[in-house]
């Protein structure tokens, strides 16, 4: 089925030399950057659990008690004020509002998920979900930022950067890092969703598309024949060559020489990767692609399998605008997300455990924020919403190492505020590059006169409670 | 698997808290109190907390009974912070029940009382009264931190190498470890470079020509003047300013990206600043206090109109407004705005000012002292003091009403008395031309109504005369046939009315008139500036950097541990005063002749620029952390020759370049570089020039010079960007499609692709030392992207109309600067020739042999071997 020869870590480790340091090297379609050297002088790393990840990422911020967090007492109070500890302290809001779904207990675990999300609570046994997670970021953006890159500042690495810095790729035709956006429009905060922020641009996202060309420029706008392609590529590789020959020794023109190799084979790699109709008409139905209302995620979600297939360390899925930004009409819009995005995940963590895959591979579900217990309404007409929340909310995560079955964490009686082991997303992060085999603390880069880290200043705790 | 429901059973955790199970309003008569500490607050931590946080030794430090302490906090920080119960350790601690660790638990109301005063204010809290000092260092010795002295010229063995003092430092060194230079390069190569250096372009086939065939021992000299004097000098070198400002136009740092239409003003000042050789001194000056230091409010509120020094002065001051700054108007009603959106821009602008003009890495201070960093918190917020006057995190301006009018009062003042003229007048004419049209349709009811059958005109008449709830049921029907007629509207009226030739007339004087008066209106340029705010100014230490933890007050200062020979000095103004003028204060002490860092951090990037690495390899640190001078005399010599010049940029340029450090070749012979790598594999003792890849902006503006079709204009308004739908953002076509880069617009969400891709910064704070990487996308962006495609046509097209008995030569001269050699342009030759004949062989069959195929097969073919020297290695970078 693959094509290429993925080298395990221990491979890489070998061939690229030891530590982080060479390790790095291997990334993104070039182990010869001259001009950035990684910097990472790791040492100290673990045994990896994981060597890949999937990141689900739910712009808007989904709604914890009406998904992951049951609230019986919050339902009790419908509509009802609420009680000063849990008022809602900008008077944005109204009355408490309790869920309209169902919960269930799932699998052997009994790990409740609502009624919305028939497919993925399937799995609730490989499913852990955190329930005390909290952010520092009332708005979208600062919010994001905080999940994908660990602060509310503008302009870091995101974390699909540090474990493409980190542990480079395992398919040299292919980057490390792979960002999947909707073909329906750009998510809230566009690029820097998969930003590198200050690491070399090597570590940030490659876009691969759905539709048309996968990788921008992978194809000429007026197609060439092979003959004429041939020739181009033949003219400049001799062109490159007498120029290099008169100048021996330099390593970035031999790099760079490297770079046109590689796009050749990135062509072939990435059109193969992204070719579904290789997939059985029954996986292609799994995922939901016969669906008008599933087939663009599902579409994205298979193409995240055979990504990380071929030895992709980090795909991110994302979708346009922010679906789960149920500001009117909270109820409807969680269920049309999940409607959208429920059968195709489910149908991926299927896949992933059918093939093994989902034992390296690390699947991470959730967004920015939770929202808030507490009814919004702007508009008489409309049916009640809710607002942001960063005070308490769930996310979950399967595979790669990850103790399923349960849950971590929890808020308060309304899932207003984050009250048992409140993990603050630096928690979350070190988990993951733990996970991966990094140490958060040495995993670094030196910018602006400072050895920075995903996790800056936090008092960061890996969450061993969810570790197998 | 199994799925059930939960039905009545609740899952809870065991130490989930259940808290009262009727939820308590708030009375009407509490809502509107504000809650204080004494009354409302002490009473619970007397009854729940004080057995141990209180006293002279209080558990974990933290003193709960007096309200000042509670920012300090105790052994873990702050216990709480304003306006943020939610993220206050106090809250947390009792929300989650760990406190009280024994006894009686707070109470739900209790805590809802706390977390209520917390978040309308803490009332009763006042800043925290000292802040920890233990770390300070005061005393730092740091080459970087005392004046450059002007060292004397060293004696080298090699003097025939020596053309002016730099030579005779570099060779000092390359002697002592028994190196020598490298050969000096061709003229070719001095000319590619040079020109590229100084201009971000590359030389012209008739440049070339010219000056390898020139025979005067001054033309090298000559070549260095005309490219300093050369408008597009500016360009590229505003533009290495301009990424040490973090200059943009878009607002950041929300997803909107909001616009600035006017911080093209900004970008031309430099680009006008560099052309004409400002004084390094001035423009710093300028920069940071350009309002003050050509008294902009006297020149406001006394002259006639603002000089033109006065609106560069202003103008200037664009530099402390390109850190992000999303606010808008609305923003004051979010909570804590200041701390969240407004605090940031200020902390991003002192980060801009002192890693560009001091290569100082001062944001580590925010927080707290570092031991062995040379900048003290207390210092930090010292120099946040010199901006506060401006930047008011409490009485903040959205970013987009920054802005000062190019206009003094008078003309203000004119503008506005004369607006309000017009506004009267038009308002005359405006419902003269109401009266008119009203006059117009009654008489052209009352014309149709008589062009009605005789019989039903009456009834019509009385029909549309009733009131619409009195007519009749046959009058109803009757209007509302006849509406349409007798009382057409809009166009349809307009177009009835025009035909009555008085109407007609009448209209058109009176919107002559109307647009006569338009014109009069007064309106003026506005230039996106920072200025002064009134007000009082305090300016707190932030705990741990945090807005909501606010400290004591400081005043405007700088960095002690700075050895200048003049202090800052700044005395307060009167209250009157509409400027405080701590930001010229700052400028002056910072442009002193003997400041330690300001002319070494900038004769270093220039140097950086001419050589790839700067003396300091680290441009944005010469503290304690970054790394030493690869040539320390050689620094401080040219810091010293710099201020000596009149801060004059343009000397150091013609100092490195007529240099013959400057002019070593980069490929050297294998002996050379074999016996030099083995003392100096890095080069930094400057064994030979180093390669250089051209930076993003050079790239494309080399596409756009070679292909003929670069559009040299000069300054103004951005180019805008769009997003395909292929994700890629490109220039869109028009006659500004082929401007030089700089004046691309540069969206913080929207870079434009090809740009983004030759590593063009990404501005999140600023940009001291661009990465300069080498990777696929790169490639790929080279072979089929949109820019360079185009270029290729046009660039094919340019050779064979300006040599057509042999356009491989001119294309090989016009990409590289040389001639061609035989082999490759046998090579060249060949290729081309077989891609003619691959591509006249893909032809349709019914169309080969003919002529227009034919050549169509040779433009390809041509375009080909064009777009293949412009992707080349030889293309991107300079020997």
């Amino acid at each position: 089925m693959n094509p290429f020869q993925p080298l395990s870590r221990r491979q890489s480790l070998q061939r690229f030399g030891s530590g982080f340091g060479g390790l790095a090297l291997g990334t993104l379609l070039s182990d010869a950057i001259v001009a950035d050297q990684p910097q990472t002088t790791a040492s100290a790393h673990f045994q990896p659990r994981a060597n890949a990840v999937i990141q689900l990422y739910m712009h808007g911020g989904p709604s914890h008690m009406d998904l992951l967090d049951p609230k019986p007492l919050l339902n009790r109070f419908d509509g009802t004020t609420p009680p000063d500890e849990v008022a809602d302290d900008e008077k944005r809001t109204k009355n408490l509002m309790g869920s309209p779904f169902q919960f269930r207990r799932c699998g052997e675990s009994g790990l409740e998920f609502s009624e919305i999300q028939p497919f993925v609570s399937q799995h609730a046994d490989d499913i852990a979900v955190i329930r005390s997670m909290f952010s520092e970021h009332r708005n979208h953006e600062q919010a994001i930022w905080m999940a994908q890159t660990g602060m509310t500042t503008e302009g870091r690495p995101t974390l699909g950067a540090w474990t493409a810095y980190g542990l480079g790729t395992e398919n040299r035709n292919l980057p490390a890092f792979v960002a999947l956006p909707d073909p329906g429009g750009p998510s809230v905060d566009g690029l820097r969703n998969w930003s590198s922020g200050w690491l070399p641009p090597h570590y940030q996202g490659t876009v691969f598309h759905e539709q048309g060309s996968p990788v921008l420029n992978l194809q000429p706008k007026q197609p060439r024949s092979r003959a004429i392609e041939d020739a181009r590529a033949r003219l400049l590789r001799q062109l490159n060559d007498r120029h290099l020959a008169q100048r021996p020794g330099e390593l970035e023109l031999e790099a760079r020489i490297d770079t046109f190799e590689l796009a050749g084979r990135m062509q072939l790699a990435a059109t193969d990767a992204l070719d579904l109709s290789q997939e059985t008409e029954a996986t292609q139905k799994m995922y939901g692609l016969d669906d008008p209302t599933t087939k663009s995620y599902g579409t994205r979600c298979l193409m995240a399998r055979r990504l990380i297939e071929r030895g992709v360390r980090f795909v991110s899925l994302f979708m346009a605008g922010q679906p789960w930004d149920t500001h009117t009409n909270n109820n409807e819009g969680t269920k049309k997300c999940c409607q959208r995005t429920d059968k195709p995940i489910g149908a991926l963590m299927t896949d992933l455990k059918r093939s093994g895959l989902l034992d390296s591979t690390l699947v991470l579900w959730g967004g920015e924020f939770g929202r808030t217990p507490a009814a919004e309404q702007r508009n008489a007409k409309t049916p009640f919403g809710r607002d942001h929340h960063p005070y308490g909310f769930s996310m979950w995560m399967a595979g790669g190492g990850i103790k399923g079955g349960q849950h971590y964490g929890a808020t308060d009686d309304f899932g207003y505020r984050a009250v048992e082991n409140r993990t603050q997303t630096a928690n979350l992060h070190a988990t993951i590059l733990q996970l991966l085999g990094m140490d958060h603390e040495t995993l670094t880069w030196h910018h602006n006169g400072r050895d920075e880290r995903l996790t800056d200043v936090y008092d960061a705790r890996v969450i061993e409670e969810l570790l197998l | 698997m199994r799925c059930g429901f939960v039905q009545s059973k609740l899952l809870m955790t065991s130490t989930l808290l259940l808290v009262a199970l009727c939820p308590v309003g708030v009375r009407a008569d509490d809502e509107k109190r504000e809650l204080t500490f004494d009354k409302d607050i002490l009473p619970i931590f007397r009854t729940r907390c004080i057995r141990c946080h209180a006293g002279v030794e209080p558990k974990a430090g933290l003193n709960l009974t007096s309200p000042s302490s509670l920012l300090t906090g105790g052994d873990s920080g702050a216990a709480l912070r304003i306006r943020a119960a939610e993220f206050s350790l106090l809250y947390e601690k009792i929300s989650s029940g760990k406190m009280p660790p024994v006894g009686q638990k707070v109470t739900a109301e209790e805590k809802g009382l706390i977390r209520k005063w917390i978040n309308e204010g803490a009332s009763g809290v006042s800043n925290a009264a000292v802040v920890d000092r233990s770390d300070d260092v005061t005393v730092v010795e740091h080459w970087s931190f005392h004046p450059p002295v002007r060292p004397d010229v060293p004696q080298v063995v090699q003097t025939d190498r020596v053309k002016n003092p730099i030579d005779a430092f570099v060779l000092q060194q390359l002697e002592e470890h028994h190196l020598t230079m490298a050969p000096a390069a061709d003229r070719q190569t001095l000319l590619r470079r040079a020109t590229f250096d100084l201009t971000g372009l590359p030389p012209s086939p008739e440049d070339v020509e010219e000056f390898t065939n020139s025979i005067d021992s001054d033309r090298y000299e000559r070549l260095i003047e005309d490219l300093l004097a050369n408008e597009h000098y500016g360009e590229r070198w505003g533009r290495h300013w301009l990424d040490v400002t973090g200059y943009t136009e878009s607002a950041g740092i929300l997803n909107e990206d909001r616009d600035l239409p006017l911080a093209w003003r900004y970008r031309d000042y430099v680009i006008r600043a560099f052309n004409s050789d400002k004084p390094y001194d001035r423009f710093l000056q300028e920069q940071i206090a350009g309002d003050e230091l050509t008294d902009y409010w006297t020149a406001f509120e006394s002259d006639d109109q603002l000089s033109d020094e006065v609106v560069e002065g202003i103008v200037a001051t664009g530099f402390l407004r390109t850190a992000a700054d999303p606010s808008r108007p609305d923003f004051k009603t979010i909570k804590n705005a200041a701390s969240q959106y407004f605090y940031p821009t200020l902390f991003d602008t002192l980060q801009i000012v002192c890693s560009s003009t001091m290569g100082l890495t001062v944001q580590c201070a925010r927080c707290h002292s570092h031991k062995f960093d040379a900048i003290t918190q207390v210092d930090y917020y010292r120099m946040q003091a010199v901006f506060m006057g401006a930047y008011r995190p409490d009485a903040w301006v959205p970013q987009m009403n920054r802005r000062l009018p190019i206009a003094s009062k008078k003309q203000k003042e004119a503008a506005t008395k004369r607006n309000a003229e017009v506004d009267v007048n038009l308002k005359k004419l405006k419902s003269e031309l109401a009266a008119l049209k009203t006059t117009f349709t009654t008489r052209l009811f009352d014309d149709r109504l008589n062009g009605l059958p005789e019989q039903i005109r009456e009834d019509v008449k009385a029909a549309f005369a009733a009131k619409a709830e009195t007519r009749t049921k046959v009058q109803m029907y009757l209007a509302e046939k006849f509406e349409q007629t007798l009382r057409p509207k809009a166009k349809e009226l307009d177009t009835a009315l025009a035909e009555y030739s008085d109407y007609k007339k009448q209209t058109a004087d009176l919107n002559a008139k109307v647009t006569a008066e338009e014109g009069r209106r007064k309106s003026f340029d506005e230039v996106r500036a920072l200025y002064d705010l009134p007000g009082a100014i305090t300016t707190p230490v932030l705990l741990r950097g945090d807005a909501l933890t606010p400290g004591p007050l400081v005043e405007p200062g700088v960095i002690s541990t700075l050895q200048t020979p003049q202090k800052f000095q700044w005395k307060a103004p009167s209250t009157e005063a509409k400027t405080t003028g701590r930001r010229l204060a700052f400028a002056r002490w910072l442009t002193q002749p003997n400041h330690p860092l300001t002319a070494r951090v900038m004769v270093n990037r220039i140097w950086m620029h001419h050589f790839r690495t700067g003396i300091v390899d680290t441009p944005d640190d010469f503290g304690v952390s970054g790394s030493p001078p690869s040539h320390p005399e050689l620094l401080d010599w040219l810091a010293s020759e710099f201020v000596r010049s009149g801060w004059s940029v343009k000397h150091m340029h013609r100092l490195i370049l007529t240099s013959s450090t400057w002019r070593q070749r980069s490929r050297v012979s294998t002996e050379h570089r074999a016996t030099c790598e083995q003392v100096d594999p890095e080069n930094r003792l400057l064994w030979r020039q180093t390669m250089r890849r051209l930076e993003a902006e050079a790239v494309r503006d080399a596409f756009l010079a070679v292909s003929g079709t670069l559009n040299p204009q000069l300054f103004g308004v951005s180019q805008a960007v769009a997003r395909q739908k292929n994700g890629e953002v490109i220039v869109p076509g028009g006659a500004d499609q082929n401007r030089r880069s700089i004046y691309i617009k540069i969206k913080r969400l929207t870079p434009e692709t090809l740009l983004q891709v030759f590593d063009q910064p990404t501005m999140s704070v600023n940009c001291t030392q661009r990465g300069m990487s080498t990777v696929s996308t790169q490639a790929l962006a080279l072979l089929n992207g949109d820019t360079i495609t185009r270029a290729a046509t046009a660039f094919a097209e340019r050779v064979i109309s300006e040599q057509s008995d042999d356009p491989v030569e001119r294309a090989v001269l016009t990409a590289f600067g040389r001639p061609t050699t035989k082999d490759e342009h046998d090579l060249l030759t060949q290729f081309f020739e077989t891609q003619k004949a691959q591509y006249e062989g893909e032809t349709a069959e019914a169309d080969r042999g003919k002529p227009e195929s034919l050549a169509a097969a040779e433009k390809k073919a041509r375009g080909d071997l064009c777009h293949m020297l412009m992707s080349s290695n030889e293309f991107v970078y300079l020997d």
